[in-house]
């Protein structure tokens, strides 16, 4: 109550300054939630009014967690996140690390990031080349080694890992950035003590460095999950000669069930499973954040 | 004493080529591209790979510019991503002026809900918001691809965090004087978010040309609005016979080179958005 007369004034002026983002949450956050829950009981195209359409109770869910496909893509979507989340970490911690202070480290640090404004599908088509069989460049260079040609693409058993490869190499150059930021905090003197000490480099990296930077991992964790939970353009573009079992993501498996099959209900329920598992993971990770407690810094 | 100023030498040797051996496969692919966009199809399809055209081709570039409608996408995606970016940043700081300088009751809660729809994975917008798009009869024009990304949560975090930073004071003498809450948006405020907008701008502007997911869904009854994106993957399948190959890798320069030097050119707030959405919402 600081501005006194002047607060009724701004009070209004704080609502019509939010009616934009108000209106635009209700139409497109709060209407949104509520019509996807109502679908997902129900049976429906999209091409008959939605009041026409069978309820059916919580059959899709019943469904599709029985469903073959679906619980594919569901641990499909689960290596992907648990394996390119972490390896791309580690990487990007390294990288960092071995970056900062070193000579052209601004040149290293536009290299490694130019992956992050690349549009996905790009990458996916540039790699999809490099993964052909027969002339891509990966398979010429284990043939040079003498080894025998992999199936990047195509063999059911190697293509979430192809993917994974090309999400993990897209990724690291973001995460490195923000650990860069994080880097820069540290102060200089705990170094400098630890040196008076003893401590060597890798010493010091795994008693100052890494406990410093928990905060951020922790972070860059949380929202690496969110986003890998919910991935799309890499296994849609470079999935498509695979056996769709193999490679086919939880966000994929929605797409497909309701903008080719339209069977709108079956994917809403889908939809929605994700979102549970979403939101477990992030309170797993924020409780892990609380139990573990954050060391500051300042 | 040697013994260690050799063992830190090893380090240090170990340490560049660390960095320059990743360097290495990071730029791969982006060479890769750009040479073999050059080569001819049976270059391309050679039993040996190979890393250079023996003549470039300068021709792809011409001859995919004929072949595909590749100035259509190039202007949808530029309408699409210019007018999301224009929209976002005065939601934004609007928003976010109201967020962190006035006072109103419910702000806290408003505010937390904002942050919370960030958590929501899009997946459950897709099937409600392109069934009012269909509702509203926007399927056929812009506004389907543009209207649902008019508002950014993110860009609303940003701007409360920055518009926090300006002093109370400022603002009390202007509404001493008599100048109105908007009369003090528009010339206090944003001129003091310059360099807030230009972040700002440069992420939406960035995420919404690579988005690819919203407008392959809308854009499959309505071709006239693909972007380039969509418009390139939709390519990769149609071209897929043997002698069109080369042209798809042309394409692809054309899509990834703007979006390299926009970012060459703007690091600097690129960086700093990035960095904060890292940093900001934990």
């Amino acid at each position: 109550m600081k501005y006194g007369s002047s607060y009724r004034k701004t009070t209004l002026a704080g609502y019509v300054f939010l009616a934009p983002a108000i209106f635009f949450y209700s139409l497109f956050f709060g209407f949104p939630v509520i019509f996807s829950l109502i679908v997902s009981t129900k049976r429906w195209n999209m091409l008959i009014p939605l009041s026409k359409a069978r309820a059916v109770g919580f059959f899709h869910y019943k469904y599709l967690l029985n469903n073959e496909l679906f619980m594919h893509s569901l641990l499909n979507t689960l290596m992907y996140s648990l394996i390119t989340v972490s390896i791309s970490l580690t990487i990007a911690l390294i990288l960092a690390v071995l970056i900062n202070n070193a000579k052209f480290s601004i040149l290293w640090r536009f290299i490694y990031f130019t992956p992050v404004v690349t549009p996905q599908v790009a990458i996916g088509t540039i790699w999809g080349y490099l993964y052909r069989p027969n002339n891509g460049l990966l398979n010429s260079i284990l043939k040079l080694f003498g080894l025998k040609p992999v199936y990047w693409l195509t063999d059911p058993n190697v293509v979430l890992f192809s993917v994974m490869i090309t999400a993990i190499w897209a990724g690291i150059g973001g995460s490195m950035l923000i650990l860069t930021a994080g880097l820069k905090n540290i102060p200089q003197d705990y170094y400098d003590a630890a040196k008076i000490d003893g401590a060597g480099p890798f010493k010091q990296f795994w008693y100052i460095t890494v406990p410093l930077l928990k905060p951020t991992l922790l972070f860059l964790t949380a929202t690496g999950m969110i986003g890998a939970w919910q991935v799309f353009d890499l296994p849609f573009i470079m999935g498509r000669n695979a056996p769709i079992k193999s490679i086919m993501t939880v966000s994929w498996y929605v797409y497909e069930t309701a903008f080719q099959s339209l069977r709108m209900g079956r994917a809403s329920a889908g939809a929605f499973l994700l979102f549970c598992v979403i939101f477990s993971v992030t309170l797993i990770i924020l409780w892990i954040f609380r139990r573990g407690g954050i060391e500051g810094y300042e | 004493m040697s013994k260690n100023k050799k063992s830190r030498k090893l380090l240090e040797f170990i340490r560049y080529f660390v960095i320059i051996f990743g360097a290495f496969w990071m730029i791969l692919p982006f060479f890769w591209l750009f040479s073999a966009s050059l080569m001819t199809p049976e270059e391309l399809l050679a039993d040996i790979p190979k890393w250079l055209p023996a003549k470039p081709q300068w021709s792809n570039y011409v001859e995919v510019l004929k072949r595909i409608p590749l100035l259509i996408y190039y202007k949808n995606s530029f309408i699409v991503a210019g007018t999301v970016t224009l929209l976002v940043i005065i939601t934004s700081s609007l928003a976010g002026y109201s967020f962190a300088k006035l006072r109103f009751p419910g702000r806290k809660l408003l505010f937390r809900f904002v942050l919370s729809t960030m958590m929501f994975p899009v997946f459950i917008f897709l099937i409600p918001v392109y069934y009012l798009m269909k509702l509203f009869g926007w399927l056929d024009n812009y506004l389907s691809l543009i209207v649902p990304f008019a508002v950014s949560g993110y860009g609303i975090f940003l701007m409360r965090q920055f518009v926090m930073t300006i002093p109370d004071e400022l603002l009390d003498s202007a509404r001493m004087d008599g100048a109105s809450e908007f009369r003090i948006y528009i010339s206090i405020i944003l001129p003091l978010l310059k360099p807030v907008i230009a972040t700002l701008a440069i992420l939406t502007f960035i995420g919404q040309w690579n988005s690819f997911l919203w407008p392959l869904i809308v854009t499959t009854s309505a071709q006239h609005l693909m972007t380039l994106p969509v418009g390139i993957s939709r390519l990769s399948l149609a071209f897929s016979t043997t002698e069109t190959q080369h042209l798809i890798l042309a394409a692809l320069v054309y899509q990834v080179i703007p979006m390299v030097i926009v970012f060459l050119y703007l690091q600097r707030y690129y960086i700093k958005g990035f960095v904060l959405s890292g940093f900001g919402n934990i």
